[in-house]
């Protein structure tokens, strides 16, 4: 039952021994090009930045003021300070030479140099948002496993339309609810999670620590979760509904294998490549946060970061916090590339 | 791939419980036993610097942390002693002498007048420390200490010298501080002189104070003081509600009635500090006398303006927009929780809600009614059409402005809303001058000076379009002058004769109209805060009167002290249930599923 399939193998393998140094070639060089892209990218990503943040309206320096009567020499002062004096063209240079040593400036608002605002926020970002993905990944490409291998069943249709609706569901507003019925309680039932920041004002300390924080994770995390992890449902879904009519699953289920190990072992595999591409790119995300979901529960991360420094604007700050995302991303997304590139032997070849 | 799953599953899980679990843990909360008394605020800390603090937040907390020469008097509002336990004013009103009371550091160090030269001094020669208060010393000519007397001369009379509104900080740990624009002064334990010392802060997270012992009037009858912040109000309104904060101030009526009915807490609601007003684009000019910006032509008219006052029924947009919780204005800009400095219209004077008064006025100054009913400008074909100009996102301001629309209808003038985001706000409303109508509003100290300034012709923007902080593009030779003379006055009855004359002033030419007094709306548990002393103490304000006096006098329950932070014993038990019913369950659902798998395998 099996021959044919080991017949066809030895097929690919002869072209093998000669072929397998230029294959690796191939995979350096697309590496290489795929870096040399993201390259390029981060330094489009400079200029733009530059550009974009002195488009916003409003004058920096007044918006400081914050209502506060300053007389013109007193603005004049500031914008020497902050170095908005000078011609476009000098500020353009002065922020491409420090932006390549790392050094982004200092915030408006904070008077402290922003990389070790963002180097604050960095560590509750990663933590919140990197396990609200993974939880995310794993309930989706799960419950997408299960609702594509038995596509139309009473599973598919409850998840997929319950996926939906969370999806669809406005964040802050989802956010809010969770915090009503878990964090205040409804009615006799008393609210038993935090909903505030990272941790208790009175934290203990050792192990007692880390279950006040992660006490402080659950409903941030619910809330990601429930939101985003449709995507991850829908593409496992459809990737899989795809193979379950492909050749090789009636190979597989031909050769006598349980349904569960055809899927397991030939479908999910084939399946799974969309998703990874979706996670990767997913992960530059991470970086960023997740902005509502930091300001609705007060999480001391990069989103809420990033959010109040529109909010004063805090024009330096902005730009930091902006840089480091859309850099995070196309790091990812060119990671995503390679990755595939390893994973997909289709992409080899095209 | 199902065990991978199954491994996430399970780490899932061990969070929640985790989670579950941690009620319990803080049942060894570290601040059982303390007296501590939490502030929830909504809005983030910019820096514990006091030289370059400006947000309310940054200068609330400064207040508790630091003395400064004289306070309002917690019943009359008038400056009192703080730091400064007496004061003498020369003959000609430039000289000021200050005697600085035996006081101490948190640190254990004397307080000296030195100390108080150096942080005028300081402000006074370094650009950078003027962020926060640099207007302040502006009238300064200098600053000298001798022992416990402190000598300001100034460069002109100035009778609002007792509202000094600089913290007095240490020299001797403040002078090693070179660089002031990048300072965080984020040292603990902070040095101050104030009811209460900073320990410690976690950036939009919280900051702790606790009881300053030194504290000159007596130690506070708590032990702590803890600002927790929130990114929404929202959650913060939460916070009030599951006892994680006690108290709570500057809610906005749909906060407020959220917690109204609540039985564990005292809603507040009294006269307010604030006053929300429209500003009118009256032909803004810059410093040099120059027209700037696009304001429509009507507006110059004051008949105009008046018309457009008597439109207003301002009773129903008390009634209807803030849902009763404010003051219709019959007055200025000056609150009449300023008993002193209040000033209200009367007999003639008054402007009552009158549609019929307003449109004999245009119809008397020339200003006829279309075919479409909008009346046109009396020398030509342009419509009173004007632009309101509101904030982005503000729901109240957008049903201000429905019923502005409507109330211009009626006198036929056209409205139509023009919302912007806060920054283009300030600059098209404060500087370029490009708007007709604008809402605008202001937090009123003790003091009124402050506020009057803003409708001097000094602060329009400068001949290059630029600077200033006016309230109005207001420059009127009669408010000038009364500024003057109260600048002078020292004899506080005839000073605020003035003041109310320049209210009268704004009122009659109306460059703003004044629509109502928005009322003080806070809450806090009574199941936690056993008093609290509002500022004044005749029904006054508490975290929304920016004074240390509530959070000096407040005490606690004492039933609130044993019990550690959020939820008592019950809620740990009820957690710790829920968490196990969910593990096993959970554990239930996995292991069958691996049985399920194992049995496939072996078949």
């Amino acid at each position: 039952m099996t021959a044919p399939l080991e017949a066809a193998e030895p097929a690919v393998q002869a072209a093998g021994p000669g072929d397998e140094r230029p294959v690796r070639r191939g995979t350096l060089q697309y590496a290489l090009s795929k870096v040399g892209g993201a390259l390029f990218s981060i330094a489009m990503v400079i200029v733009a930045t530059f550009f974009v943040f002195r488009l916003l309206p409003g004058d920096p320096v007044r918006n400081l003021a914050q209502g506060r009567n300053m007389t013109p020499a007193q603005l004049d002062l500031e914008r020497h300070r902050l170095g908005l004096d000078k011609p476009l063209i000098n500020q353009f240079f002065d922020f491409v030479g420090n932006t390549l040593r790392l050094d982004l400036g200092t915030s408006y608002e904070y008077k402290r140099p922003v990389l070790d605002l963002i180097g604050e926020r960095i560590g509750p970002t990663l933590l919140l948002a990197g396990t609200g993905l993974v939880i995310a990944v794993s309930l989706g490409v799960w419950q997408g496993t299960r609702a594509g291998w038995r596509h139309g069943g009473r599973f598919d249709r409850f998840s997929t339309g319950t996926s939906l609706v969370l999806w669809s569901v406005p964040t802050f507003w989802l956010g809010l609810l969770l915090m009503m019925v878990f964090g205040v309680g409804i009615g006799p039932i008393p609210g038993v999670l935090p909903f505030r920041g990272i941790e208790s004002v009175d934290a203990p300390d050792g192990f007692a620590y880390l279950l006040d924080v992660a006490s402080h994770m659950v409903l941030p995390c619910l809330t990601m979760v429930a939101v985003i992890y449709a995507q991850y449902l829908l593409v496992m879904r459809s990737s899989l509904l795809e193979e379950v009519s492909q050749d090789y699953v009636t190979v597989a289920r031909a050769k006598g294998l349980r349904d569960d190990e055809v899927r397991r072992r030939h479908a999910v595999p084939n399946a799974l490549l969309p998703t990874v591409t979706l996670v990767f790119m997913r992960i530059g995300f991470v970086v960023g946060g997740a902005v509502t979901v930091e300001t609705i529960y007060t999480w001391p991360g990069l989103g809420q970061l990033f959010y109040e420094a529109i909010v004063v604007p805090d024009f330096t700050l902005m730009q930091g916090t902006f840089m480091l995302i859309t850099v995070a991303v196309i790091i990812m997304n060119t990671l995503a590339d390679v990755v595939y590139h390893l994973l997909d032997p289709r992409v080899r070849s095209a | 791939m199902r065990k991978w799953v199954a491994r996430l599953v399970v780490l899932g899980v061990a969070l929640l419980l985790a989670g579950q679990g941690t009620t319990a843990a803080l049942a060894q909360n570290p601040a059982a036993g303390k007296k501590i008394v939490r502030v929830g605020a909504t809005q983030a800390m910019d820096s514990m610097n006091p030289f370059l603090a400006v947000r309310i937040v940054s200068t609330q907390i400064h207040r508790w942390m630091y003395g400064f020469l004289t306070v309002s008097d917690s019943k009359t509002l008038q400056p009192s002693p703080d730091l400064a336990e007496s004061w003498t004013t020369s003959e000609d009103g430039l000289t000021w002498t200050f005697k600085i009371r035996q006081a101490k550091w948190s640190d254990g160090q004397p307080v000296t007048a030195e100390d108080a030269a150096w942080t005028f001094n300081r402000i006074m020669t370094d650009e950078a420390a003027k962020t926060a208060n640099g207007p302040a010393v502006e009238n300064f000519e200098s600053v000298t200490a001798n022992g416990q007397e402190l000598t300001i001369k100034l460069k002109a009379p100035q009778a609002s010298m007792l509202e000094n509104p600089i913290p007095i900080v240490p020299k001797h740990v403040w002078e090693s501080v070179t660089d002031m624009a990048n300072y965080d002064a984020e040292k603990y334990p902070a040095v101050t002189s104030g009811p209460y010392i900073a320990v410690e802060h976690k950036k939009d997270q919280y900051v702790k104070l606790v009881a300053n012992p030194n504290y000159w009037r007596g130690k506070p009858k708590i032990d702590e003081l803890q600002v927790i912040f929130y990114s929404n109000p929202q959650a913060a309104i939460a916070g009030l509600k599951n006892g994680d904060i006690d108290l709570i101030g500057r809610l906005n009526p749909p906060e407020y009635e959220a917690i109204q009915n609540d039985p564990d807490i005292v809603a507040w609601n009294t006269q307010g500090r604030r006053a929300a007003y429209l500003q009118i684009n009256h032909g803004a000019t810059t410093t040099d006398n120059k027209p700037i910006g696009d304001g429509h032509p009507a507006l110059k008219d004051p008949k105009v303006r008046q018309a457009l006052h008597y439109a207003i029924d301002k009773q129903r947009l008390v009634a209807e927009v803030q849902n009763g919780l404010a003051q219709p204005a019959n007055g200025s800009i000056v609150p009449p929780m300023y008993k002193d400095f209040f000033w209200e219209a009367t007999g003639d004077e008054k402007v009552g809600y009158d549609p019929a008064r307003a449109n004999q006025i245009l119809d008397d100054a020339g200003y006829k009614k279309g075919a479409d009913g909008v009346r046109t400008m009396p020398d030509g074909d342009r419509k009173l059409e004007f632009r309101f100009s509101i904030h982005t996102d503000t729901p109240i301001e957008d049903k201000l402005a429905e019923y502005l629309t409507g109330f211009f209808k009626d006198i036929g003038i056209t409205l139509t809303t023009k919302k912007l985001e806060s920054s283009k706000f300030t600059e098209e409303t404060g500087v370029t001058g490009l708007f007709d109508l604008a809402i605008s509003g202001w937090s009123v100290n003790p003091d009124p000076e402050e506020v009057m300034a803003t409708h001097l012709c000094s602060r329009r923007p400068n001949a290059a379009g630029e600077g200033g902080g006016t309230e109005s593009f207001y420059c009127d030779e009669t408010f000038e002058k009364l500024y003057q003379e109260q600048l002078k006055e020292l004899d506080r009855p005839k000073r605020i004769d003035l003041l109310k004359q320049m209210q009268e002033r704004l009122y009659t030419d109306a460059p703003i109209i004044a629509l109502y007094y928005n009322n003080d709306l806070e809450a806090y548990r009574k199941d936690r805060i056993a008093s609290i002393t509002p500022i004044p103490e005749d029904k006054g304000l508490l975290y929304g009167g920016s004074s240390y006096w509530p959070f000096y006098t407040v005490t606690v329950k004492d039933t609130a002290v044993t019990s550690p932070a959020g939820g008592g014993s019950n809620t740990g038990l009820i957690a710790g249930i829920a968490g196990g019913v969910v593990v096993i369950a959970l554990a239930g659902f996995l292991l069958s599923r691996r049985r399920k798998s194992v049995a496939d395998d072996r078949e």
